[in-house]
C-alpha cells in the first residue's frame, strides 16, 4: 500500500464523515430550530391578537401533536368533560385552537399562548347559547391555573410516555417515521422535562388560594421565573383587566395594572409578553408595538348593542355619577389613573359600614405582592436589550381606574370579589359572601355574570370571600345612595 | 511439510502432522458455507418481505356496481393505521364476527337478523357490513347502508323489499353494539373456543394464522373492546331510555369514543339523545342547507365525514375515494316513489292546503326533482317555536362543537362547519312516506298522527315492524308481536321520547288532514 493511496482512503472517509455531520446538522436544524413565519387567516391585527405569536413558543411551546392528544389522555385532570373547552377558553367556529393560543413552527409545530388568552372575554344570553367574543375584555371564564395544572399533572403522570402519546396521535394522524422518531426520542421526553421544571417554578401556587376562572396572579410568576425574586408570603390573585381604549390612558400618563406599578404603556406591553413566557431574545418588539397601537384605538364594547337601555333612567344616573364618581373614574377625572394608597384617608371618608369591622380600603394583598425589590429587579432586567424597563415601582395602593366598558368587566374590584354592579353599591357586609365565578351568562339588570343558581353551582367556581386575598371589603363610595338612585346609577354605568 | 499440513502439539508434547484439505477442497467448503449463509439470508429476507407485504397490504373487497358498493363496500371503518398502533374499527375481525352469535348464543338467539340487520341471499354478512384485508387479516367494518337501508312489506305475508337510502327503521343499533361489546368481553371469547368455532365453520386457518389469532388478534380485539366498552358504558347502559330500533344517539358516543370525555361527569339528561335515522337520498339540493336534526352543519361533505366517524373510521383509516363514491351516488339518488295507489283528487286538495301551511318551511313535492321553493327550508326553527322534545338539541353543546374542530387535524378535511344551534332544522320532505316514525326522535308513528294535537298522538306504540300502513302513512305501530318477533314498545312519557310540539295543521278538519297526507305520498 502506498502512502498516497492510504492518504486518499483517509480522505474519502473524512469526506463521508463531513457529509454525514453536515446532513445531521442540517436535519437537526430543520427539525428543531428552523423558523417558519406564521400564516394567519389574514393580516389584520384582530387575527394577530387572537392567534398570532408573541414569542412564547420558543421557551414554553408544546409540540402540537402532544398538545392535541393530552386532553384525551388525561381527562381526569380537567375541571369537567369537554377537552380544552372545559377550561373556559373563547373558541371561534372552525378553529383548531382556542382564541389566545398560537401555533408556530420552530423546527416543529409548537403551541404557545398570547395576550388574548386572558384578554378576550365571552358573553352569552342563554345558558346553552353560543358565546359572543369580545376582544380586549377580561377572559371571565378562562381558568389559567387550571390549564397549567393540567399540563403539570399530565407530565408527572407515568402514562405521559412515548408509547402512549404516539399511540394516541396514531389514532388521528399518520405521522412520518422521522417525526415519530423525533417525538419518541426528543420531543416527548423534552416536553415532559420542561413541564416538570415549570411545575417546580409554579410550586408556590400550591400553597396559595386558587386563582379560579377569570383571575391570575399576574406578577408572582414573573418574580419566580424571570426575576428570581422570592415570592415570600405574597398573594397577587386578581381579576384579568380589559385592555381596550388605551390611547387616553397613555396620553394622560395613567398608572397601569391594578396597583399602578408602571405608567409607561410600552413597558407594560413588552413586560406582559415576558410574563406570558417569552424570552427577551425572542420578543417580537415591532409586532407588539403595532399591537399596542391597535389596542390604543380598540373601542370598549357597547352594552346597548346587546341589551336595551332606559335612556331616562341613565340620564338620571349620569347626574349621580358626575357628582359621586367622576372625580376618580371619569376619563378626564381629576384623580383618575392615579394611585390611592392604602393609608390614604379618602378610603374612610367614603363612609363606613357599621356592620363590617374590616378597613375601608379594598383587600391589600395584590398591592403588597409587588414589592420594591421586585420593581427594582424588573427595572434592571432589560439591561443589554434595545428596549428599556425603567418605570416599574411599588405603589402600596390601587389605581382609580377609568370605567369604559365597565358592564363587561364583572366581577368587580381588583380581586373580583363582588359579582354584580348592584352588589358593589351595597355596603361590604351586604355583598355576597360566597358566589360562583366562571359563567359568561349575563344578567343585564344587576350588571354582571350570573353568579348563583343551579347552573352557576354546577359549572362555576366557588368564590369564598373569607379566603385570604378574596376579601370583598372596602370601596364604600355610593353605598349610601337611595335604592332608586342606585338603580339609575347602574343604568348609567352600563352605558360607559 | 507442504502448506496444507499443520504441525500440532499433542498433550504429551509429541508432534503430529495433520494433513489438511487441499486448496480446492478449502475453496469448495468456503463456497458451501457462503451458499448456506446466503440462502439463510435470502430466506430471512423473503420472510421479512412477506411479513411487510402482508401487514401493510390494504385490500378492500371491491364492488363494480354502485348499489353493491353502497351495501357492502368499505369506507375504511375496518381497523387500520399501523400494526403497532392500530386505529379505528368497532367490530372484531371478519371470521370472528361471523361466528360471534355462536360464541354467545344466549346473548343473541336469533342471530344478526334479529337485530334488524338486513340479510340478502348469497351474502355472508348483512347489508352495511364491509370486508377489507388490512393489518394482515380479514376485517369487517360498518358502512353507510347499515343505518340507511330498510325493508318494507305490504302485509305480514308478503315479500320484504329492500330500499336503499331509507332510514333503517328496523335496526336496533344499540342492541347490536351491546351484543358485540358484551360477547367480545365474555369469558367464552377465548382463543381455543374461537379458533375451534372458526374451523368448524369452514375457516381454514394455517399454522401462521392460528399463531397470529391466538397471540395477537384475539388479545388485541379484547383489549380494544375493553377500552371501547368503558368509553361507551353509560350510553350502552340502563340509566338512559333505550334507543330502540331505527334510532341512534348521534353525538354522545362521539364524546366518549373520539374525545374520551368522562361521560359520568356530564348531566345524565345530556346523554339522552336518541333520534331517528334520516334518509340519505337526494343530497344535491341539500348542500348549503343546515343538516342534522338540530341543523348544526351546512356542508354535506363534512356531514358525511362526521357520520363516517360514527361507523368506526378515524382520520387515519378512512378511505376517502370510496366514501366519495357513496357521496356521488347519494348526491342524485332519487327518493323511492310511493308504491301504493294515490287518490289524485284528494291529493290535489291536499296540495292547496299544504301550500299555505307547510310549504314555507318544508318545500313541496317538487323537492324530489331538485326544485327548492321554500323560504325557511334548511334553517333552524327556534326550540321555543317548534316545541319538540329538546333532549337531542341539548346533547349537542358548544364545548362539543369546539372539540369537533380538532377532528381530521392538519388536513383539508378538518371540521369547520359545525355550530351550536338553538332549535331544530326545517327538513325537506322528499320520500317522507318512508321516513316514519316522525319528528326527530321518532315519537309520532304516522304522518296522520302528526297532524293531531300532541295529546291525541299515540302515547305508546310499537316500532320496528316493516309492514306498511298506507292509510295513516307510516309503519304499522299497533302490533306488539308477530310470531316469535316482539316489537319495541315506544313510550312517549320517557325522557327524550316526548311527542309534543310541531303544532301545525292541528285545527284542520279530519278530511283536510287526510288530504294533506294524501298529497305528501307524492313527495
Amino acid at each position: 500500500m502506498t502512502a498516497s493511496s492510504a492518504k486518499s482512503k483517509w480522505g474519502r472517509i473524512l469526506l463521508v464523515l463531513v457529509i454525514l455531520v453536515a446532513l445531521g446538522g442540517w436535519l437537526t436544524w430543520w427539525k428543531l430550530f428552523r423558523e417558519v413565519p406564521q400564516t394567519l387567516a389574514d393580516d389584520s391585527m384582530e387575527e394577530y391578537f387572537k392567534y398570532g405569536s408573541i414569542g412564547t413558543e420558543e421557551q414554553d411551546g408544546i409540540p402540537f401533536w402532544i398538545w392535541l392528544v393530552l386532553p384525551k389522555m388525561f381527562p381526569e385532570y380537567l375541571p369537567s368533560p369537554g377537552g380544552w373547552a372545559s377550561l373556559g377558553f373563547a373558541w371561534e367556529q372552525g378553529h383548531d385552537l382556542p382564541v389566545g393560543f398560537s401555533k408556530r413552527t420552530i423546527g416543529f409545530e409548537r403551541v404557545g399562548v398570547n395576550c388574548a388568552l386572558c384578554h378576550a372575554g365571552t358573553l352569552r344570553k342563554d345558558a346553552n347559547g353560543v358565546p359572543a367574543i369580545y376582544l380586549g375584555a377580561p377572559a371571565t371564564t378562562a381558568d389559567i391555573l387550571g390549564y397549567q395544572r393540567f399540563l403539570f399533572r399530565s407530565a408527572a403522570d407515568p402514562r405521559f410516555n412515548a408509547a402512549n402519546i404516539l399511540g394516541e396521535i396514531g389514532q388521528v394522524y399518520d405521522m412520518s417515521l422521522i417525526d415519530r422518531l423525533l417525538y419518541r426520542f426528543v420531543l416527548i421526553p423534552a416536553t415532559k422535562k420542561a413541564l416538570l421544571k415549570q411545575a417546580e417554578q409554579f410550586a408556590w401556587t400550591n400553597q396559595r388560594p386558587d386563582w379560579g376562572p377569570g383571575r391570575i396572579d399576574p406578577f408572582n410568576p414573573v418574580k419566580a421565573r424571570v426575576l428570581k425574586v422570592d415570592v415570600g408570603d405574597t398573594i397577587g390573585n386578581s381579576d384579568m383587566e380589559p385592555i381596550w381604549n388605551l390611547a387616553p390612558r397613555a396620553e394622560k400618563g395613567m398608572a397601569l395594572h391594578w396597583d399602578g406599578l408602571n405608567t409607561n404603556l410600552r413597558e407594560v406591553v413588552l413586560s406582559s409578553a415576558i410574563g406570558d413566557g417569552t424570552l427577551p431574545k425572542a420578543l417580537p418588539v415591532e409586532r407588539l408595538v403595532k399591537l399596542e397601537d391597535w389596542l390604543k384605538a380598540l373601542p370598549p364594547p357597547r352594552f346597548e348593542e346587546r341589551f336595551p337601555i332606559d335612556a331616562d333612567l341613565a340620564a338620571a344616573g349620569s347626574e349621580i355619577y358626575q357628582a359621586q364618581c367622576a372625580r376618580c373614574h371619569a376619563m378626564d377625572g381629576e384623580k383618575t389613573g392615579q394611585v390611592l394608597t392604602m393609608d390614604d384617608p379618602e378610603w374612610a371618608e367614603a363612609g363606613t359600614d357599621p356592620a363590617d369591622d374590616r378597613p375601608a380600603n379594598t383587600d391589600a394583598h395584590r398591592a403588597e405582592m409587588w414589592t420594591p425589590e421586585a420593581a427594582e429587579a424588573y427595572n434592571a432586567y432589560a439591561a443589554g436589550y434595545p428596549w428599556k424597563f425603567e418605570n416599574f415601582r411599588s405603589t402600596g395602593g390601587y389605581v382609580n381606574v377609568p370605567l369604559d366598558g365597565l358592564w363587561l368587566r364583572a366581577p368587580y374590584l381588583h380581586n373580583g370579589s363582588v359579582p354584580y354592579l348592584s352588589d358593589l353599591l351595597n355596603p361590604p357586609s351586604q355583598r355576597p359572601k360566597v358566589f360562583y365565578r366562571g359563567l359568561d351568562l349575563y344578567d343585564p339588570g344587576r350588571g354582571g355574570f350570573v353568579a348563583e343558581g343551579p347552573d352557576a353551582v354546577s359549572h362555576g367556581w366557588r368564590y369564598d370571600t373569607k379566603v385570604v386575598g378574596n376579601s370583598n371589603q372596602g370601596h364604600l363610595w355610593g353605598t349610601d345612595l337611595a335604592p332608586e338612585q342606585k338603580k339609575a346609577l347602574i343604568e348609567y354605568l352600563e352605558t360607559l | 511439510m507442504t502448506n496444507n499440513e499443520v504441525r500440532t502439539k499433542t498433550r504429551d508434547e509429541s508432534l503430529v502432522d495433520n494433513v489438511l484439505a487441499s486448496p480446492v477442497d478449502q475453496h469448495l467448503a468456503r463456497t458451501r458455507r457462503r451458499l448456506a449463509w446466503g440462502l439463510l439470508w435470502l430466506i430471512l429476507l423473503a420472510i421479512v418481505v412477506w411479513l411487510v407485504v402482508r401487514f401493510n397490504c390494504d385490500r378492500p373487497v371491491e364492488y363494480a356496481d354502485d348499489q353493491e358498493h353502497f351495501k357492502y363496500g368499505s369506507i375504511g371503518s375496518e381497523p387500520g393505521g399501523s400494526v403497532l398502533d392500530a386505529a379505528g374499527g368497532l367490530l372484531p375481525p371478519r371470521d370472528i364476527f361471523a361466528i360471534l352469535p355462536q360464541v354467545c348464543p344466549d346473548k343473541l338467539p336469533g342471530g344478526y337478523a334479529s337485530l334488524g340487520l338486513i340479510m340478502e341471499p348469497e351474502h355472508r354478512f348483512p347489508i352495511g357490513v364491509s370486508e377489507r384485508f388490512r393489518l394482515g387479516i380479514d376485517q369487517v367494518g360498518l358502512n353507510c347502508s347499515v343505518c340507511h337501508a330498510t325493508t318494507l312489506r305490504d302485509n305480514p305475508d308478503s315479500e320484504r323489499r329492500i330500499i336503499l337510502g331509507a332510514p333503517a327503521h328496523g335496526l336496533d343499533l344499540q342492541k347490536f353494539f351491546r351484543f358485540v361489546l358484551n360477547c367480545t368481553l365474555d369469558e367464552r371469547f377465548s382463543a381455543d373456543n374461537l379458533i375451534g368455532l372458526m374451523e368448524r365453520n369452514g375457516t381454514d386457518l394455517g399454522w401462521f394464522d392460528r399463531i397470529l389469532y391466538r397471540y395477537f388478534v384475539i388479545p388485541r380485539t379484547r383489549e380494544q373492546t375493553l377500552v371501547l366498552s368503558q368509553r361507551l358504558a353509560l350510553i350502552m347502559g340502563d340509566d338512559i331510555p333505550e334507543w330502540g330500533p331505527g334510532r341512534v344517539d348521534t353525538f354522545n358516543p362521539y364524546k366518549g369514543v373520539q374525545f374520551n370525555w368522562p361521560l359520568d361527569r356530564l348531566p345524565l339528561s345530556e346523554l339522552i339523545a336518541a333520534s331517528d335515522f334520516p334518509s340519505l337520498w337526494n343530497q344535491k339540493p341539500r348542500d348549503g342547507m343546515y343538516l342534522h336534526w338540530d341543523g348544526n352543519n351546512n356542508s354535506v361533505d363534512e356531514r358525511n365525514l362526521s357520520a363516517s366517524l360514527g361507523a368506526g373510521v378515524t382520520p387515519v383509516t378512512i378511505d376517502h375515494p370510496r366514501l366519495e363514491r357513496v357521496r356521488d351516488w347519494i348526491w342524485t339518488l332519487p327518493p323511492p316513489a310511493y308504491p301504493y295507489p294515490i287518490d289524485q283528487a284528494k291529493a290535489e286538495h291536499g296540495k292547496e292546503l299544504y301550500a299555505s301551511r307547510c310549504a314555507e318551511c318544508h318545500a313541496d313535492a317538487r323537492f324530489k326533482d331538485g326544485v327548492v321553493d321554500a323560504k325557511l327550508i334548511g334553517t333552524v326553527e327556534p326550540i321555543e317555536k317548534i316545541g319538540t322534545d329538546r333532549h337531542r338539541l341539548d346533547s349537542y353543546t358548544f364545548d362539543f362543537a369546539a372539540n369537533q374542530y380538532t377532528l381530521y387535524p392538519d388536513s383539508k378535511y378538518r371540521f369547520t362547519h359545525f355550530r351550536k344551534t338553538q332549535g331544530y332544522a326545517n327538513q325537506p320532505l322528499d320520500g317522507i312516506w318512508l321516513r316514519a316514525p316522525y319528528l326527530h326522535n321518532g315519537s309520532v308513528p304516522t304522518l296522520r298522527a302528526l297532524l293531531d294535537p300532541p295529546e291525541d298522538r299515540p302515547a305508546r306504540f310499537y316500532r320496528g315492524n316493516d309492514v306498511y300502513d298506507p292509510k295513516n302513512v307510516g309503519f304499522v305501530s299497533d302490533v306488539a308481536k308477530e310470531g316469535d318477533v316482539s316489537y319495541f314498545l315506544y313510550d312517549t312519557s320517557l325522557p327524550g321520547n316526548g311527542n309534543g310540539g310541531h303544532r301545525y295543521g292541528l285545527e284542520l278538519a279530519p278530511e283536510d288532514k287526510d288530504a294533506i297526507v294524501e298529497y305528501m305520498k307524492t313527495f
